[in-house]
Order: structure tokens, then sequence, then C-alpha cells
């Protein structure tokens, strides 16, 4: 770790983050296993279908109590667009599309960032629901139940699409913002480039941690 | 392929049962416990070890003229079968040299997806073995030539089993032959039933009978609209990825111009 | 049955009353279907209850339970008001034409008993034909005389107006005149007609007139003997014909011989009573033979170990006037006069009417052998429902036999078709087959007697035995050997002419079998243990029932290659009815036997003779000619209607006569016991207002020993249920599926309710009359309530409730006892609501 290096997330973040992350990659990996005949033979992986089809189910559970920590956890950062400079975000698309000499200063997570987290969240809420509906089918009538399918499907639509957005935006399509979510620091220079709102605030609220100081005050609150 | 296609014709049936009982023993399936709750049907309806079930139903027309109305209920055995259409495993399946359903116990994961999609509710699951079971026109019979075990116990011939041309003829011969409200039931419905009805009276009147069943909706769209469209947009994203990241790039953190890095290195 | 149920093919209009053959026969429906489908034929269906054969009827009647001889007598007034009836047929080979004494009354003419009865019993001498002095009757073949039995049919029928007859049987008059006019309608010789009847008719105390009532139309309408016709006994268990061939029933050795009394001492005196004789001077009648069966039968008993008249001595003899049937049986029981009891293969505790009777007088005998596949109601009957095992002194011996496919036998099914089946599993456990049981019994029993002596010891000492060998400890067995017993053998060499050819003679050497009937002898040199069945075994082709071959050369379904039926493998019995006068058949078209100028074709004919030589086909009546007058029967030549013992009514419409004059009551001082107990005699009884009357279901078979085991069958039909009308839940205040009681005089028994329009309450002469009925298959052994014993079987699915049984009263039939089951009065109300 070099020095200067500003903490951007703590372990319990990074924990959930990943819980979620690894959680979802799993079901959208078992889930393509069972809804495309082609791919059945993921199924093998984990030792024939029905073991694939425990392992979703099961990683939903996890992926669901994962899902509702994040949202305790990340909800007031990223769950709610702060106006006007989120707008002034949107109209410029955060200068991923087209240069952009100013990219308007946001919060801790630009409004790409908070799309992202609610359509997670959203998409993942609804897999949650029509995927416990589809676990037990026979509880409800089956008109009703039948229509689990397609919007579990939707869900998945969205969610595998964001998958990949999520994986390209967090790694070369912004370099530098890996260690967010490994190490937890972050290089002040990237932070200033994606972040520089929020880094502002941290200074003057004199709560940025950097690596080789002292602590200017208490601990991170996310989850006090 | 011959499509070949069982046909139940109620004006023969008496509901002696025999057909049920052939497809217990055939199949080898449990009898459950069951009590007489005011009617001789029994099982109350289809379940797990009950591929094919009796209907026994009173009925009394406008003219106060009593009727036992007497009806099969088992797979329909769809040529658009929903079933098929959502099992993720490949354990429903078209009978390739039939055109029937058939369900390959091994293959089912318990997903319960078929339960939900069958337009005429058929598949059942069971909890203790974690599968889903249905009439799969006796695979193992019609396979080796032989008609399946409820057509080999109907002693009035009101079930029937054959060639679908034939079976067609057959069953429209005899709804001219009834007159009146008889018709044939099944072959109008997702793309043909190989399990189908000649039907005396009017199709309306019989109890739990499916109105106009089709393959839902739900199903259409999601195995016709989202599912490869969970695979058109992922593809599209990461051909967006690749065209951003080529043409627009990636978004490099600004090192030489920042002034607020303290400590150097 | 005179015919066979792929016969009903034949047939324009099938009439089923007194049967659901689509619930209890589902098989025969392939026939009656094959019927409505290539001929238009109809089916008509009469029956209380709106039954699964009403379902697929073209017409269905509803009449009350008990009145079918109303309902039956208002058709033939309608077939001869109508000149419906087949005049050539009906003047040639019945008795129509025949004249009856003058001094004989209908019940009209005399309050309603024929003449001639007197304390309780009819003395017939009015019953008589008038003769000339040669002793042949007198006949009018223009049928006007008054006295002839035509006119008297006529006569007596004529008060059985539709008005009238609706009003006893609450059929409404339409319905009545729809169904006469369409089975009326086979009278024509190009149509036929047929009836299917089972328990719903014998079950009655007019049960024997009920068939004869429709014995009668058929003959009017000409439909006896030709194909598509007859009156079809539905037969309630698969063996139950080969049974009665077999000496099943008191009255009858094996092939109907008459069983002799002790008033007839001597094989001779037998002979003289039971061998009719006629002055007809064309008539075969054929039971002229009855000595050479009577001598055949007692040397298949006793082979050259004894002689004729010896052998007569030594078999048992009944009492004279005695009844030895199943109500007199446990009557006697119960009074404590046997000591012991076999019950092999039944299952009374169930199956006998008024079951608690019964299983009281169960706990009469010091033991009891149940030989059953599985325990039943009867073998625990000590600790069944209400007894105490410490006060029975019964002692109870299980001997568990093997299934019917676990040996190898002969059964002879409704159509007198004996077929042979095959063993295909071996017994279970200790399980044997009946034969090495009884064999076992009897090689004991005779040690005993060789041993100890006893009274006619040589009755049991002196049997033959051929039918099997003995394998280490067992005996084995072989019913081959007693098929071949039951045809016959020659017992010396003999030298025999061709009955069928003068002049013609056969050698014959000890231990030939006999070929046909027709060359039994008797004196003492052939055996037959049945002679009907004589001609089943033969020397080259080996055991007829055996055959499996289909080809169908008169395309009538006849199939002479397959198995065999008595007589000489003749598939249409009286089937010399079927042609006329010159030996060319009613119908063309359907020609059982037709003659070719030459020899007759197609069936094995039946008292056809050669043609033109004016033989009466009804060959086994002495007079030649089928009976429109029966003066044989005890309670009257024509059916006449009585009412139920039972009844909901307080008089009969009909006479002043309500009950058949001549039925055995039980309740009566002296006669049965103080359990003998009747409701709705004389007046209604409002504690049992409803008629009640008992069935079946696809499902069980007799008291449900074999089928309430199998789980299949008890998860289809779990349990005891009472069908009731829509109208009478209503009144009662009982929902679909609800508990009840259905009670009657004599017990009770929980049913489920099953709530339906298709017991509609009849209008009996302006009352309103409710009938409910109940299956009766089942029994409490196969409950879950009940209390099990370590080691006690348990049904995989259980059944609930008891016997319907137990509500059936203690009365029979005039002729046979068979118990009224299908008309008695109850009550069904909510369970815990009185």
């Amino acid at each position: 770790m070099q020095k200067g290096y500003v903490q951007v997330t703590d372990s319990y973040e990074r924990i959930l983050h990943w819980m979620l992350a690894i959680s979802c990659l799993l079901l959208c990996v078992t889930g393509l296993g069972m809804m495309f005949q082609t791919f059945n033979f993921i199924g093998y992986l984990f030792g024939g279908l029905k073991s694939l089809k425990l392992v979703h189910n099961f990683t939903g559970l996890v992926f669901a109590a994962s899902l509702i920590l994040v949202i305790r956890m990340w909800w007031k950062e990223a769950g709610v667009f702060v106006f006007p400079e989120d707008l002034e975000w949107i109209k410029v698309a955060g200068g991923y599309l087209w240069h952009v000499d100013k990219v308007p200063e946001t919060g801790k997570y630009n409004p790409g960032q908070k799309l992202f987290f609610l359509t997670v969240v959203g998409a993942g809420i609804l897999m949650i629901i029509t995927g416990l509906i589809m676990w037990f089918p026979t509880a409800l009538p089956a008109g009703l139940v039948r229509w689990m399918y397609p919007l579990h499907a939707l869900g998945f639509v969205a969610i595998f699409a964001f998958f990949f957005i999520h994986l390209y935006l967090g790694t070369i399509g912004n370099p530098g913002t890996v260690p967010a979510m490994l190490t937890g620091w972050m290089d002040r220079a990237v932070l200033k480039k994606q972040h520089p709102g929020w880094l502002k605030e941290m200074e003057h609220e004199g709560k940025l941690v950097v690596y080789g100081e002292e602590k200017k005050s208490g601990a991170h609150g996310h989850h006090a | 392929m011959t499509e070949k296609i069982k046909l139940y014709d109620d004006s023969k049936c008496t509901a002696c049962r025999g057909c049920q009982l052939a497809c217990k023993q055939w199949n080898a399936l449990a009898a459950s416990q069951t009590e007489n709750r005011g009617t001789y049907q029994n099982p109350p309806s289809l379940n797990a070890n009950t591929f094919l079930l009796i209907h026994y139903q009173d009925y009394v027309d406008k003219e106060g003229n009593v009727k036992w109305l007497f009806r099969k209920e088992a797979c329909m055995h769809c040529t658009d079968a929903a079933c098929v259409t959502v099992c993720p495993s490949g354990a429903l399946h078209y009978n390739k040299a039939t055109g029937t359903v058939g369900l390959d116990h091994d293959k089912c994961i318990g997903c319960k997806e078929c339960v939900a999609a069958c337009p005429f509710e058929i598949p059942r699951w069971d909890a203790a073995t974690d599968k889903v079971y249905k009439c799969d026109m006796c695979e193992s019979r019609i396979m080796n030539n032989m008609e399946p075990a409820c057509v080999k116990a109907c002693p009035t011939g009101a079930l029937s089993w054959g060639p679908k041309e034939k079976m067609l003829k057959i069953a429209a011969k005899r709804v001219e032959k009834l007159g009146g409200n008889a018709t044939t039931y099944g072959d109008k419905y997702v793309k043909g039933t190989h399990f189908m009805y000649v039907l005396k009276e009017n199709p309306a009147i019989y109890a739990d009978i499916h109105k106009d069943p089709s393959v839902p909706l739900s199903v259409t769209l999601w195995k016709g609209l989202l599912k490869p469209l969970s695979l058109l947009a992922a593809g599209g994203v990461l051909g967006g990825a690749f065209l951003h990241y080529m043409i627009h790039g990636p978004k490099y953190p600004d090192l030489p111009k920042d002034e607020n890095t303290e400590g150097g290195k | 049955m005179t015919n066979h149920w792929v016969d009903f093919k034949n047939s324009d209009v099938i009439l089923i009353m007194g049967s659901n053959p689509a619930s209890n026969h589902p098989v025969s429906w392939k026939w009656i279907q094959h019927a409505v489908d290539n001929r238009g034929s109809k089916v008509i269906c009469v029956d209380p209850r709106f039954t699964q054969s009403a379902s697929k009827a073209h017409l269905y009647a509803p009449l009350r339970s008990g009145t079918d001889i109303a309902f039956l007598g208002g058709m033939i007034k309608y077939i001869i008001d109508n000149k419906l009836y087949f005049e050539e047929y009906v003047k040639n080979y019945t008795n129509a034409a025949f004249l009856v004494n003058p001094a004989f009354k209908l019940p009209g003419d005399n309050k309603g008993v024929f003449s001639g009865f007197t304390n309780g019993k009819y003395e017939k001498d009015t019953w008589s034909y008038q003769t000339d002095g040669a002793g042949v009757i007198r006949k009018d073949p223009t049928m006007k005389n008054p006295n002839c039995v035509f006119q008297l049919l006529k006569k007596h029928y004529s008060r059985y107006t539709p008005q009238l007859v609706s009003k006893i049987c609450g059929t409404p008059v339409d319905k009545l005149i729809e169904v006469y006019k369409l089975y009326g309608s086979t009278g024509r010789p190009d149509r036929a007609g047929v009836d299917l009847y089972a328990m719903g008719w014998t079950q009655h105390t007019v049960g024997t007139q009920n068939i004869r009532t429709m014995c009668m139309i058929q003959l009017l309408l000409g439909n006896m003997g030709v194909a598509g016709g007859g009156v079809a006994a539905m037969r309630g268990e698969s063996n139950v014909q080969g049974s009665t061939d077999h000496g099943l029933l008191f009255h009858i050795w094996p092939g109907y011989l008459g069983t002799p009394s002790g008033s007839l001492a001597t094989l001779k005196a037998y002979n003289e009573k039971r061998t009719p004789k006629t002055k007809e001077a064309n008539s075969l009648n054929w039971w002229k033979n009855f000595p050479k069966y009577s001598a055949s039968f007692l040397r298949s008993m006793y082979g050259m170990n004894m002689g004729l008249e010896e052998a007569y001595a030594a078999l048992p003899k009944v009492d004279d006037g005695a009844n030895y049937s199943w109500l007199s049986l446990f009557d006697q029981m119960y009074k404590g006069k046997f000591t012991g009891f076999f019950a092999w293969g039944m299952n009374p505790a169930c199956s006998g009417a008024h079951s608690n009777k019964v299983r009281q007088a169960l706990g009469k005998v010091d033991w009891m052998v149940n030989v059953n596949l599985f325990d039943n109601e009867t073998g625990s009957f000590w600790r069944g429902p209400g007894m105490d095992p410490a006060k029975i002194k019964t002692e109870v011996f299980m001997l568990p036999c093997a299934a019917s496919i676990e040996k190898e036998g002969s059964i002879a099914n409704s159509g007198r078709l004996q077929q042979w089946r095959y063993k295909a599993v071996n017994p279970v456990g200790d399980s044997l087959p009946d034969g090495d049981i009884m064999s076992e019994i009897f090689f004991k029993v005779k040690e005993l007697y060789e041993k100890k002596g006893g009274p006619h010891k040589e009755a049991i000492t002196r049997l033959t035995w051929p039918y099997g060998k003995m394998a280490g400890k067992h005996f084995h067995y072989d019913p081959r050997k007693v098929a071949a017993e039951i045809n016959g053998f020659f017992l010396a060499d003999k030298k025999v002419e061709n009955p069928t050819k003068k002049g013609e003679f056969k050698e014959f050497k000890k231990g030939d079998l006999v070929p046909t009937f027709a060359w039994l002898q008797d004196d003492g040199s052939t055996s037959s243990g049945c002679w009907v069945y004589c001609g089943s075994v033969t020397a080259d082709k080996g055991i007829l029932p055996m055959r499996r071959d289909t080809a169908d050369p008169t395309g009538l379904g006849l199939t002479p290659g397959w198995a065999w039926s008595w007589p000489v493998n003749r598939r249409i019995i009286y089937n010399g009815a079927s042609v006329d006068l010159n030996g060319k058949p009613w119908d063309p078209s359907r020609a059982v036997i037709s003659w070719n100028g030459e020899k007759w074709t197609g069936d094995v004919p039946d008292g056809a003779g050669d043609p033109g030589k004016g033989r009466p086909p009804f060959i086994m009546k002495p007079d030649g000619v089928a009976s429109l007058y029966g003066p044989g029967l005890a309670d009257g030549p024509f059916p006449e209607h009585y009412e139920p013992l039972e009844c909901p009514v307080e008089k009969n419409l009909l006479s002043p006569q309500k009950n058949n004059p001549v039925i055995k009551r039980f309740d009566k001082p002296g006669v049965g016991s103080d359990l003998d107990v009747y409701s709705n005699v004389g007046t209604c009884d409002p504690r049992f207002p409803f008629i009640c009357s008992t069935y079946r279901v696809s499902e069980h078979w007799q008291t449900g020993v074999l089928t309430r085991w199998c789980p299949w069958l008890a998860e289809m039909q779990p349990g005891m249920f009472v069908e009731i009308g829509t109208e009478l839940a209503k009144e009662k205040g009982i929902k679909n599926g609800d508990r009840c009681i259905v009670s009657s005089a004599r017990g009770e028994v929980e049913c489920s309710a099953i709530v339906t329009p298709r017991f509609k309450p009849f209008d009996i002469d302006g009352n309103m009359i409710h009938e409910i009925g109940i299956p009766w298959h089942f029994g409490w052994i196969t409950t879950k309530d009940r209390t099990y014993s370590p080691g006690d079987k348990k049904a995989e699915v259980f059944t609930h409730g008891d016997s319907a049984n137990l509500l059936v009263p203690t009365i029979g039939d005039a002729n046979t006892m068979i118990p009224e089951s299908k008309a008695f009065m109850a009550n069904v109300a909510k369970k815990g609501v009185k």
C-alpha cells in the first residue's frame, strides 16, 4: 500500500459487496444452466442439473440476505439522487460517452453508480420474490405463478446486462477503481477524477482516512 | 415420425375405471388413502401417483334431464407443449416417433416450471422425490408397438390409439354421428393435442375442463422473447463496452496534475 | 345364460333392467357398444337409480324397487293389445295354445291369489292342463279359447294398465309407453331384443317371477333361441355358473339333477320321481334320459366300489320339504343346530342378509374353518364390532388358500363357457390350492372313518379320488384329471348304438372318455361327474376348454373353437326356435342355425330335429314348448305383482293381496328367531320411511374380501356411501359428503352421503316416496378404527364402514329363498342427528 492512498471502503462493505457479487454471478451462471438446454453442461460442474438447481435456490437465499444488507448499507449514499448535482452529471453522461471538459462533481457515488445500484436493488428484489414463488409454485394458483417466470427472466435480462456494464466500468473502463473493492484503498488521484465531490466533502469534514496518517476522526459510519 | 393420437370418446365411456387402474398397474404407482367425499371420483385430483383420473359429474340440463358425465383427465400431449418449452433439463421431451410428450425422470430436476406452464394443469410435483410426474403415453409400451395401458384396458372402445390422420378422421366421423352438441376437444388447441376427446355434450358444461387452452402468454414472453433477449442484452453490453473502450477510451485519472498528493513518494 | 355376452352385439334393443352392466359387468359393455355402433341398436335402462348404464342408454325410465312385475306386466299387455307379438312363434313354440283346467282362477278373480291357495301354499290341482282321453294336452291353435294359455295371459295382464302401472312403479306413463313401444318392436322376425338382469331381479320375494315375466315377454316377441335374444343372467361372480352347474345349491346335484329326499329310498324311486313323462307325440323330452345321468353321477362318486343302488343309498338325502338355503342354514346355526362350519371362499358375516344375525350365529358353532386368501369378517367375527371374545366359544381355523392365478383350473362364465385357466405364479406362503386342501381333509376323514368307523362310513371310505397323487406328505390335486372325471368314462368294455344313427354301433373300451352325454348309460357302465359337461374332454383333442381359436364362421360371435360351452359346445341354447317349422331362419341375416338340405350348419342345433318333422324346439321341457304358463313354480303359473315384504305403501294397488302369499316369514312363531324383525309390513312405519336398495360398484367384488385389500381399488372406492336424492337430502339437512347413519329394523351402518339428482323421488299413487341406495362391499376388517392385535395385517389403504347386509331382512324369494336385498325399508340421518 502506498502512502497517501485513501480508504474508501471498509471490510464490511467489501465483504458484502463480494457476497452479493459472487452470489449474483453464481445465480447467473446456474440460472443460465437451467435457462438454456445448451448450457445444461454447466450442471456437470455442480454434479448434475438437480444439484445445480439446489445451488441456484440456496445461492438465491445468500443473494437475498446480501441484498438486504447492501440496501441497508448503501441506500443513503447510492439509493437517493441528490439534485441538482446528479442531474448535471446525468446531462453529460458522466463524461463516459463524449468528451467533457469538466465532469460535474457528485457525492461518493455518481448517478451512474446509483442507477446501477438501484437497478440491482430493483431487479434483485424482483428476482428474490419471483424466485421464491418459483421455488414453491404449488402454493399459489398456476395462473399467477406462471407470470413469475417471465418476470424472473426480465430481471435476469437487466441484471445480466448490468453485470457486464459493471464489470467493464469497474475494471478496464475506469482504471484504478478495482482496489476500492479489493483493498479498500484508492489512489487519491483516481478519486479526484472519479469522485471529486466526495473527496472534498471528506476532507472538509476531516473524515478522510489516508494511509500512513493518523485517523482524524471516528470510525466510518455506515454501519454505526 | 408417425404422429399418433389417443382418442377418448365420452359417449362410450362407462366410467368403469379400468383405465385408471391399468395406468397405476403399468406405471407401478402407489395408491393413496382416500375417503368418499360425496362422489365416486377418487383420488380427488391428479397427483404424483395418479396420471389418469376419471371425472364424475352429475348434470341436469335445462329441460331437467339428468346426465352423468364422465371425463378422462390426463396429459393432453400438446404439439406445442408449454411444458417442453419451459423444461430446463430436457426431461420433458417430444417423443420423436409419435409426437407425444415424454418425461425422463432421470433428467427431471424438480424445478416445477412445467407445473406452472401447463395450460391443462397436468404435471404434478412430488415432494418426496422432488420430481414431476405425468402421463408419458406409456412410452415404454408405445415404443414397443403396444398401445398405452389405458387403451389396452378399455372394454368399450372409449379409448383408442392410432396414427394422427386416422384418429382425426374417426373423431370427426363420430362427432357427425353423435350430432347435437358433440364436438372434438384438443385438436383445436396448442397446435393439436395427441390425446383428444370426442365429447357428446357441449364442452362448456364439463366441470374443470379447460376452456380454450393455449400456451400461456407468459411462457411465450419468457421463452420466446426474454430468453433470447437476455443473451442479446448481455452481448450488447459487451459489444458496447468494447466499442466504448476502443472509441472513447477508459477514464484515466489525471495523475500528473494532482496537486493534492500528500507526502509524495 | 341362454346366449353369451358376445351375442349382445346381435341385439337391436338391449333392455337393462335388474342390472347395471356398465358398472358391474364392464366387459359386457364392449358388445353393447358394438351393437349401438354397428347395428344402430337402442339401449333402454330401467332402474330406480340413474346408473352408469343409464348414462349410456338411449332411454331411461325410473321405477320403484320391487315393482318390476307390474312394469313388465304392463309391457305384456301393451304387446298383446298392439299385436306386437310374434304369432307364429308363440303358437308353435310356446304353450300359448294349451288349454288349462277350467277351474283355474286368476288373481284378478280370486282376491289377488291364484286358485288353490290354502294354508300359506298352493295346491296346484286347478293349475293343470286339459287332456284328452290319451293324456295328450288339449290345444286351440287359434288361441281363442278362453281357457287357453294365451287368453288367460291376456286376461291376467289386462289389469296392468299403463295408468295403474305408473301409480305402482312411479314411472311416468309416457316413459312406460316409450319403453313398451321400443322393446315391443323386437317382436318382428327381423328384430331381436335381450334383457340383461342380475341381482336387481333375483333379490326380491318375487325374484323368480321377475325373471319369468321377462322370459314370457321374450317368448311373446320370439326372442328366445335367436341371436341377439335371450334372457341374460349377468353373473355376479366369474364362476357362479360353473358352481351352480356342479351342485352349489342344496336342491340340485351336479347337472341339475334334483337332490333326492328322504322319501325316495331307492335309485329306482328317485329316477321314477324325477324323470318327466309326456304324451306329446313329437316332443323329445330330453329329461327322459334322467336315469342315465343319475347313474353316471353315482359312478363318478363311487366308481365300481359300490353298486348303483348302494351308491344312491350312501349319498345324503334332504328331508322332504326341508329348505337348506342360506337363510335357513344361518337360522338353524343361530338356533344352535350346527356343530361346525366351513366358510370356504365365503364371507357370510358380510354377504348374508341380516349380517348381525349371521355374526351371532357364527358364535353358536364349536368350530369354524375359514378357507380364504385373507382373514375376513367371518374368520374374525369373534372380535368384530359389538362382540365380546371372552363369551364366544367358537374355535376358528384359518386355512390360507391359493388365488385363482396361483392354481390351474377352469371357470364357467355367464355364457356357459368353460374356459381353462393356467397357473401364473406359485401360491404365497403356506397357502394351497383348494383341491389340495380338500384332498388332505378327505384323506384324514377317510382315515378316521376307517379307524374308528361311524354311520354311513362307506359314503366316505368308498369314494373314488383319482384326482392326483401324493408328493411327499402332500396330495397334489390335478384339475385336468377332475375335468376328465366330469366328462366321464366308460367303466367297462361296451358296444353302444349311436344315439343319433339307428343301427350303427360303436365299441368302447373300459377307460374311454364318453364322447357326449348322448352316449351315457343308465346301467352303470359310464360315469360322468356332471352330464351337461360330457363332451368337454375328448381323447383326440384333450381338454376342449383350453381351445383358443377365435375363428367365427357365422359372424355372430359364436367362435365354436374358443374354449367350450355346455351343452355339447352349443353357444345359443334353444336355437331350434330361431328357425321356422321348415327349418328356415326367422332372420336369415342372423341365422344361428340353418338347414343346407342335408344337415344343419352354424351353431350346434338344439331341438331342431329334421326340418318339417314338427319337433318342438324346447326339448328340455317335457311337452317340447316354452312355458308362457308355468305351473311348476311355487307362487303361481303367471307372475303377479306383489309388494316387497317391507314396502312404503299401505296396499297393493292391483289386489287385496299385498305380499307374495307363499313366502316364508321368519318373524312367525316357530319359524325364525328373536332377531328376525321387519318394518313396514302391515302399515307404514315412520321410523323407516325410505326404500333402500343395495348394489355394487365396479371397483369391488362381492363382500370385498379380495378387493378391499387391493390398494388401487380401495383408493377409488374407499368406503360405504349412501346415494340420496337431492330432494331427500334437502329434507333431511344432509350435504354432499356428510357422514350419515343408514338404519333398518335390523341394524345400522355408517356411510358418506352422495347427494345426487340421479335418485329422484317417486310419485306413488300421489305420494312422494324416496329411495336410497348403498353398496354392499365393505366390512370392518379393513377399516382404520378397528382394534388391531400385534401381527394383524393392515390394509394399505383403509376402507370405511361395514356391510350393507347388516340392514337386509331375512326374507326370501318364494322359490329360491334368495334374500330381498333390493327393496327394504330404511332411514337415513346425518350422523349425530336423530
